[in-house]
């Protein structure tokens, strides 16, 4: 599979997995199921960085010109699988990160209505299925926003913005239950509550919308 | 049928007119595109390629209008090589083909075939293995050229395509593209040309974004004919006199002389000799003359 080796280089490896290091070195927390919260803001802004250039690699390297004499369905066909394969990349640094927390942070695992190894593998499992969701939508949308303006950075910018925005008290206040973010902003004594699932089913929404898009603005700005 | 280029102007968003009110026939066959920089070559080119829409003017291909209607019709028609293009480093030469085969819809098998021809054609088979980034300028150029041949297009556009390039190589590349021109249109813009009068018998010349001339080569020849002379002048204090007041088309020395081919309108007020002209005194003589 080419988009392996031309969009998962090993300089993005690299600084994926750094990253993810880093991240479970100095993000202090005391319960396991603090990790995810530790997690989802940071993981999103790798995401939004680590697809800004899924397309703009190739306007920037002019290979462009000749994508365009391309049809579109193979166009489209493989930026989307080029977004597969680099959020399957980073889903994977996210679980390993899970885990780095354990092995770095030593988080105590009977607390906020955790007590026992099946709620952990629960716990993980909602965290991945959440995390999984926040990947996608991040990576759609800096990608999206990358084509739209054809720079990178400025699809790395807004997306920055609505990060500040969606990641932050006035947010939580604003969307409830609606947040970009709302795996984050649960609340964790509430153990078995679902209502951020409204959320992610919005990132859903919005992540569907953007993939639907693309076809539509590579084809008007590519 | 081939292109018919009809009234093009393209002035970019900082009111830079690149093209203006140009008309072109290009049939089939190979065609060259000669012009200075900045000339409006691949300005043209991109039109041409439906990279770049025109502010005015009419292109058809075949008889197909250039419309976004019709571009994904006369997409599959064309082959383009861009002035710049850094192909994915990271990939072999073989593996960096063949994925641009496949975005092109070319059958696996078909695409393979291919790309080893036309890496036999370009010199370029002993390095399938290397990785794009651990090519030289010379031969990333062949590979870009192999990447618009791939999809086999009835109109081929290479900007360039001989840029860096030592003589060997570009005789083949310019082979390969009169080869491939047969039953189809090639068009090729260079700087080299030697590389036109090698292989085109129709051109254009292009300065500051109209055509000075098109058609035949020739007739291009014949229009410089008379213009051309060669005198010698004893020192480099004469030569610069001579270069002041005419085009220089060559200067060498001969025998304790310097030998200059002008190219005059009318004959120069030294003595000299007319002589023949070539396809590059006839470009000088045609981008300089007064109109």
């Amino acid at each position: 599979m080419q988009e392996m080796k031309i969009f998962l280089t090993f300089q993005k490896q690299a600084y994926a997995i750094f990253f993810a290091v880093i991240l479970s070195l100095v993000r202090g927390i005391t319960y396991s199921a603090e990790i995810g919260i530790a997690l989802e803001p940071p993981m999103a802004i790798l995401s939004l960085t680590f697809c800004a250039d899924t397309y703009t690699q190739e306007i920037v390297s002019r290979r462009s010109e000749v994508w365009r004499l391309r049809p579109m369905k193979k166009r489209t066909n493989s930026i989307y699988r080029r977004i597969v394969v680099q959020e399957i990349f980073l889903l994977a640094v996210a679980a390993a990160s899970y885990g780095l927390f354990f092995l770095f942070q030593n988080p105590k695992m009977n607390g906020m209505g955790q007590s026992d190894p099946e709620s952990e593998i629960c716990q993980f499992l909602v965290f991945f299925a959440a995390i999984a969701v926040t990947l996608g939508f991040w990576g759609l949308l800096s990608n999206l926003l990358s084509c739209l303006f054809r720079n990178m950075w400025i699809g790395i910018g807004i997306c920055l913005m609505l990060w500040m925005i969606t990641n932050s008290s006035i947010g939580d206040r604003c969307f409830g239950a609606w947040n970009l973010f709302s795996y984050t902003f649960r609340e964790l004594e509430n153990g078995g509550g679902f209502y951020w699932l409204r959320g992610k089913l919005l990132c859903i929404f919005i992540g569907f919308l953007t993939a639907a898009a693309l076809p539509e603005i590579i084809e008007k700005r590519g | 049928m081939g292109i018919k280029i009809e009234n093009l102007t393209v002035t970019f968003k900082n009111k830079i007119t690149a093209i203006h009110h140009a008309d072109l026939e290009i049939p089939k066959g190979i065609f060259g595109l000669l012009g200075e920089n900045g000339a409006g070559k691949t300005t043209l080119m991109r039109v041409l390629a439906t990279v770049l829409s025109p502010t005015s003017g009419t292109v058809t291909l075949d008889g197909i209008f250039y419309s976004e209607g019709n571009f994904e019709k006369i997409r599959k028609k064309i082959g383009y090589l861009p002035q710049e293009i850094d192909l994915y480093p990271s990939l072999t030469v073989q593996k960096c083909l063949e994925h641009m085969g496949s975005l092109s819809g070319i059958p696996r098998h078909a695409c393979k075939e291919r790309i080893s021809d036309y890496l036999e054609k370009t010199g370029l088979s002993d390095h399938r293995r290397k990785k794009m980034r651990q090519l030289s300028g010379g031969m990333k150029r062949r590979v870009g050229l192999i990447q618009a041949l791939l999809n086999e297009p009835e109109f081929l556009i290479a900007d360039e395509p001989t840029t860096g390039l030592d003589p060997k190589k570009r005789i083949r590349i310019r082979n390969l593209l009169v080869d491939f021109s047969e039953g189809r249109t090639v068009l090729f813009s260079t700087h080299v040309v030697e590389d036109l009068a090698a292989s085109c018998s129709q051109l254009a010349v292009m300065k500051k974004g109209e055509f000075l001339y098109s058609g035949n080569m020739r007739e291009l020849l014949e229009q410089a004919e008379g213009h051309v002379w060669i005198c010698k002048v004893k020192d480099e204090g004469a030569a610069r006199e001579l270069e002041e007041k005419y085009h220089v088309s060559s200067k060498q020395y001969a025998g304790g002389e310097l030998s200059l081919k002008l190219i005059s309108e009318t004959p120069p007020q030294i003595e000299c000799s007319s002589c023949q002209a070539t396809l590059e005194d006839a470009y000088i003589y045609i981008a300089n003359k007064e109109r």
